[in-house]
């Protein structure tokens, strides 16, 4: 048995030791320990160095609001997490654990000089004392700061774990299991509403675990924990979820919860998510987090072995530890008395109780005698001493006039203190609910909800177990009425339960030099009582200010033991009542939730959907490079063995233009239009003229915004009068069938017409080259493929390879080209026997790298990459895809505003480097004069650029300001190494005839 | 006939360790059309399907190797066996003259999964946002998997099917399987 360890006393199962790590050394616990329990059963105190001054710290809590006790813990390879809070992190059998912040070692930290020179770390410090000389910034301080910020180490590795998330609906969610929770649940389970009651703890009861004073209808405080937790787990309508974090209050009753699935195991069973992350949509919500203690201020009050006298009652109670032989108390509230009467109990020698107040209730005064505590009512605390453990306490006795007698040294081992309690308001104040301050108490409390939930407890500001069963039991009641399941509220009889009394504090008053006092209000920044004083002096007058300047409240922890404290402080200073100044707002997650519980499934392979056309795997088998676009990935080019891209581009290149090449253009978005109206449906949403457009026949359409820039692109085939195939771009194809529908619903309900998306219903193959005919023709039925029958831009539907077909004739590559499009499942089998039948001619496979130059050497954009949104189709040099004789049609009236036409917009065009050997690169800037002074005149930029086989030379397309009528001149591309010099041309660099379409 | 590709053929995953039971695989095959027509028009489309049509948004009618699902004003989604494909298409041709209606066929787009045992529900809200619980059966709807649309049909309790486009298939597949590991493993 550990030292410190009680036996038969606490939750722990004392049958069960539990081996683990800290900074090496061995310790044993015992199931149900946190480490901070299992430390401080072993007597160790000192668990870590603080953010700014390095001092030794130790445990201040029991709970989640811990803002010291951060370690490190390691799980294995892929499994370290920094900052860990000790008083939460369940110890198992092989658990290591590491301190943080300090070098070389936990008791010999050299960052301690930053405590004796905290003068230059006051309020503000950065800003100030980093000033001088200017250049000392980027070489000296930012470094160091850089290098001492933050608290442990960032992992390095990435996450080994997985993670999970769902979704879930109820109609009553209670946030917390203390006795209010717990009675909310129970009511509302007996209502038969659905109910889930969630607690971050391993086991439900919440200050029941640790208090075991009062009794609940004739049974001890545990008993009826046992019979309240029997009865919940017997109704089916009821989930517990313990390890669960309500991590944030949201809009309409969201409420997201972190369940910890597997850090409390020893061997999680592998593969198993290590988190869950909960969104729970509930009808109602009660929430009963209850309260946090607050420190008291005074100086030296961080020492290891300084500790709230509520958490060394829960190590005491509930763990069966005593967090030291000799503890002195000191309080301005009723129930750290209680802590020091349970410890006198436990055959602990409590050493004194030093009250703050002058009167304290005579009933405690007596029992304290009775127990052989010696009281000091009316007495402050000034100091401490010991270097990484608390040696002594120096008090002094205060009287109306002030700090008065000789000051008395109190040797012990801790200093339990006690500054009242907080209700907690976390999840009230995400929802935005106003908080009121509670004049009495000294403490905000929840106002009217914004929400469809209700507060109780002592998160209600209602402290004590009597309070606690009524309200929730009230809470729980009228929140399943509210969601249609009508409850009564069960009463209950309480023994034992005393009424606590308590005042606020700000720091405690001192005979010594304030100005020099280390008396702590944020333990985790690091801010002393004297840097909000400072703060205020130096002008900041509201809380938000002074949060930001000082960083109290703005660690990791939010303030939950620091926040009131800081406000109690700043009001004494700015001389205003604490309400005026205003609470800080707390935002979600209420205590630091991983990165991996957020992403749930999405990491990895589920990162992202990744689409694949049926053809994609033929590619994967021939080693394509692959690209995503947007989110599918193509083939991007097919390398041969040893072969660069840039000689893999070329190849495939020189194929399409000599013989025949084939294409998966599968990732191609698809419309399908059908109705009487079809036509009028598509003059409306195009530039281009429909009416005419005959059956069986394509026409290239040009999709603008109402603001006239173009938006997409495609070729569309008439099917029938009243049936179109649309095609759009790859990543436009969601957009544009959003926008068609948008249209169709809001403007224009009244036409016949009705959209499809087909994008996966057909698998594409281009065959493109002068022989793609010959491949393709042997194996077409029912059409004729004649140029007399079928020429350029025509459609018609036959059967390939014995599966039905919509067959284009079309060009991208400004060659012969054919676009077979068969149902998706047979496009592999018809991919495999085009290429088969192909070798004849030695179809060569393409990728998307070829796709681009060849239609750059013809000149044909591409949507987002040579337009960018302000992109007219004038601009683009798609001026004669323009209806001009509709009436109307999307973007019509903005293609007319004076902006629109001005001659200096900028213009596509096409650039030949004066070097052919030089290839731009896109994004490159141009301008005219590259003498100019500095910064130069941009007149537009490189869209695409490439390498062209077939023209031996670069190519490119480009933006220019007035381009067209520039034709001929000579423009510049700075670049950082050289300037480079091009010609504007034309957009068309390979066979501007169009011979080769039907070649 | 030349050989075709599904997704996610031959996949299965099973699970029967008392009391929880999972099964999840690809589901059979079917024509498929996305059917838009005016309401008013419904009777002369349940003649041509040769099944009562749901008037009611969500709701499915299933009759021999039909089924019929409203998944919205004007859009209800049509199962069928797949040799009646071609009858279908005929059918609803000659109802085209007189009523004005689009009739796509969608059989190669999507994919099917059937889901079904005890753990169904929450291992579909592992992706699925609305209460999947409280969806009755007989009902079907599109909606969000993940990051994915699917159209979903509870045919019974413990039974649902899911249908996605073909290249989303994957991820759903995967999605799946991770939340089914969760109930393998009862955590």
């Amino acid at each position: 048995m550990s030292k410190y360890r009680i036996s038969a006393k606490g939750r722990v199962d004392q049958r069960k030791p539990v081996r683990f790590t800290f900074n090496g050394a061995r310790y044993v616990g015992f199931k149900g320990d946190t480490l901070a329990s299992a430390l401080l059963a072993n007597g160790v105190h000192l668990i870590g160095r603080s953010f700014k001054y390095h001092r030794p710290r130790g445990f201040l809590s029991a709970g989640s609001e811990e803002p010291n006790a951060l370690v490190g813990t390691d799980r294995g390879p892929g499994r370290f997490e920094p900052n860990t809070r000790a008083t939460v992190l369940e110890v198992f059998d092989g658990l290591s654990t590491t301190s943080q912040n300090h070098w070389p070692s936990l008791k010999h930290d050299i960052g301690a000089v930053n405590d004796a020179l905290y003068m230059l770390f006051s309020a503000g410090f950065y800003y100030k004392t980093f000033m001088w000389p200017k250049s000392f910034w980027n070489r000296v301080y930012e470094p160091f700061i850089r290098g001492a910020a933050g608290l442990g180490k960032s992992p390095t590795t990435p996450d080994a774990d997985t993670y999970a998330s769902r979704f879930a609906h109820c109609d009553v969610l209670v946030v917390g299991s203390g006795p209010a929770g717990l009675a909310a649940a129970l009511e509302a389970g007996k209502s038969g509403a659905r109910v889930i009651l969630v607690d971050e703890q391993a086991e439900v009861g919440g200050s029941l675990l640790s208090e075991t004073d009062a009794s609940i209808n004739g049974m001890s405080g545990w008993q009826w924990l046992d019979e309240a937790r029997a009865s919940l787990a017997g109704m089916k309508n009821v989930t517990v979820l313990t390890r669960t974090t309500a991590i944030g209050y949201y809009h309409q009753n969201l409420v997201g919860l972190c369940q910890r699935l597997t850090d409390h195991l020893a061997n999680p069973p592998k593969n198993a998510p290590r988190e869950r992350l909960w969104k729970v949509r509930a009808r109602q919500v009660v929430l009963a987090q209850g309260a946090i203690e607050k420190p008291l201020v005074f100086d030296g009050n961080d020492r290891p072995g300084v500790m709230l006298a509520g958490s060394a009652r829960s190590y005491l109670n509930r763990y069966g530890v005593k967090v030291g032989d000799r503890p002195v108390i000191v309080t301005s509230h009723d129930s750290a008395w209680l802590t020091a009467f349970d410890l006198a109990e436990a055959g602990i020698k409590v050493v004194a109780i030093i009250d703050i107040r002058r009167l304290v209730p005579s009933h405690l005064v007596a029992r304290a005698e009775a127990l052989g505590i010696e009281t000091l009512a009316g007495w402050t605390v000034t100091g401490t001493s010991g270097r990484l453990r608390v040696a002594s306490v120096r008090a002094k006795r205060v009287s109306r006039n002030g700090i008065i007698g000789p000051p008395r040294k109190l040797a012990c081992d801790a200093l339990l203190m006690s500054g009242g309690w907080t209700p907690s308001v976390h999840l009230f104040s995400h929802t935005k609910g106003k908080l009121d301050w509670n004049e009495d108490g000294q403490m905000f409390v929840p106002g009217e909800s914004t929400e469809e939930s209700r507060c109780a407890g002592a998160g209600n500001g209602n402290f004590g177990l009597v309070a606690a069963l009524a309200e929730g039991a009230a809470a729980g009641a009228s929140a399943a009425t509210d969601a249609g399941f009508p409850a009564a509220v069960t009463s209950y009889k309480v023994d034992g339960d005393v009424q606590l009394t308590g005042v606020n504090n700000r720091e405690l008053p001192t005979d010594r030099n304030a100005s020099k006092a280390k008396a702590f209000v944020d333990f985790q920044n690091d801010v002393t009582a004297k840097d909000i004083r400072l703060a205020v002096r130096e002008g900041f007058k509201s809380i938000e200010h002074i949060k930001r300047y000082t960083t109290t409240g703005m660690a990791t922890d939010q303030g939950k033991t620091s926040n009131i404290n800081g406000l109690v402080i700043a009001s004494d200073a700015v001389n205003r009542p604490a309400p005026s100044i205003g609470l800080t707002t707390f935002r979600p997650p209420y205590t630091p939730t991983t990165f991996g519980a957020f992403a749930g499934y999405n990491r990895g392979e589920l990162f992202e959907v990744t689409r694949k056309t049926p053809i994609d795997g033929w590619a994967e088998e021939r080693q394509a490079v692959f690209e995503p676009v947007s989110l599918w990935r193509r083939a991007r080019y097919f390398p041969r063995t040893g072969e660069t891209m840039h000689a893999a581009v070329a190849r495939e290149c020189k194929a399409v233009r000599e013989s025949v090449g084939m294409f998966d253009a599968s990732t191609l978005g698809k419309i399908e239009i059908v109705g009487p109206d079809a036509a009028e449906f598509m003059n409306r949403m195009y530039t281009n003229p429909w009416t005419k457009l005959a059956s069986g026949r394509c026409r290239y359409g040009v999709l603008l915004g109402e603001d006239g820039f173009i938006r997409d692109d495609g070729v569309i085939g008439r099917m029938s009068s009243d049936r179109f195939h649309v095609t759009t771009t790859t990543s436009g194809a969601p957009r544009v069938l959003a926008m068609m529908e948008d249209y169709l619903q809001t403007e224009w309900p009244d036409l016949k017409v009705w959209l499809t998306s087909i994008t996966e219903q057909w698998s594409v193959i281009a065959l493109q080259g002068p022989n793609s005919r010959k491949l393709l023709e042997p194996l077409v039925e029912g059409i004729d493929l004649s140029d007399e029958a079928f020429p350029h831009m025509s459609v018609a539907e036959g059967q390939v390879c014995g599966v039905p077909m919509r067959l284009f004739r079309m060009s991208f590559t400004g060659e012969r080209g054919y676009e077979v499009n068969v149902p998706a499942r047979y496009g592999r089998a018809v991919w495999e026997k085009l290429f088969e039948a192909g070798q004849a001619y030695s179809v060569t496979p393409y990728g998307t790298e070829t796709m681009h130059v060849l239609r750059a050497e013809k000149g044909f954009i591409i949507v987002g990459q040579d337009t960018d949104g302000t992109l007219t189709p004038d601009d683009a040099g798609l001026g004669w895809a323009i209806g001009a004789a509709k009436a109307d049609f999307v973007g019509k009236r903005s293609l007319t505003r004076p902006d629109m036409l001005k001659q200096d917009r900028k213009q596509l065009v096409g650039l030949l480097t004066s070097d052919p050997n030089t290839v731009l690169e896109e994004g490159a800037q141009i301008v005219l004069d590259p003498n100019q002074p500095l910064p130069m005149k941009m007149v537009g930029h490189v869209t695409s650029s490439y390498w062209s086989a077939a023209l031996g030379r670069s190519i490119a397309l480009a933006v220019v300001e007035g381009g067209r009528k520039r034709e001929g001149q000579t423009v510049h591309i700075p670049m950082p190494d050289r300037t480079v010099v091009a010609r504007i041309t034309g957009t068309v660099f390979y066979d501007p005839e169009n011979q080769r379409l039907s070649a | 006939m030349i050989h075709e590709h599904h997704p996610l053929l031959g996949r299965e995953i099973t699970l029967r360790n008392t009391p929880a039971s999972l099964v999840i695989c690809a589901a059979p095959d079917y024509a498929r059309f996305n059917l838009r027509i005016d309401p008013a028009q419904l009777a002369g489309a349940s003649k041509a399907f040769e099944l009562e049509l749901p008037t009611k948004i969500g709701a499915i009618s299933v009759a021999g190797d039909r089924v019929g699902a409203r998944l919205g004003p004007d859009e209800w989604y049509l199962l069928a066996a797949p040799s009646s494909q071609e009858a279908v298409e005929r059918a609803f041709a000659d109802l085209y003259p007189a009523m004005p209606h689009s009739l796509v066929d969608v059989g190669h787009r999507e994919v099917g999964i059937d889901i079904s045992g005890t753990h169904v529900v929450s291992v579909l809200s592992s992706a699925i946002a609305f209460d999947v619980g409280a969806m009755p059966a007989g009902t079907g709807c599109r909606t969000i998997f993940d990051r994915t649309q699917i159209v979903l049909l509870r045919e019974a309790v413990d039974r649902f099917r899911i249908m996605v486009w073909r290249s989303y298939a994957e991820h759903v597949w995967q999605l799946l399987a991770a939340a089914g590991r969760e109930v393998e493993l009862d955590i």
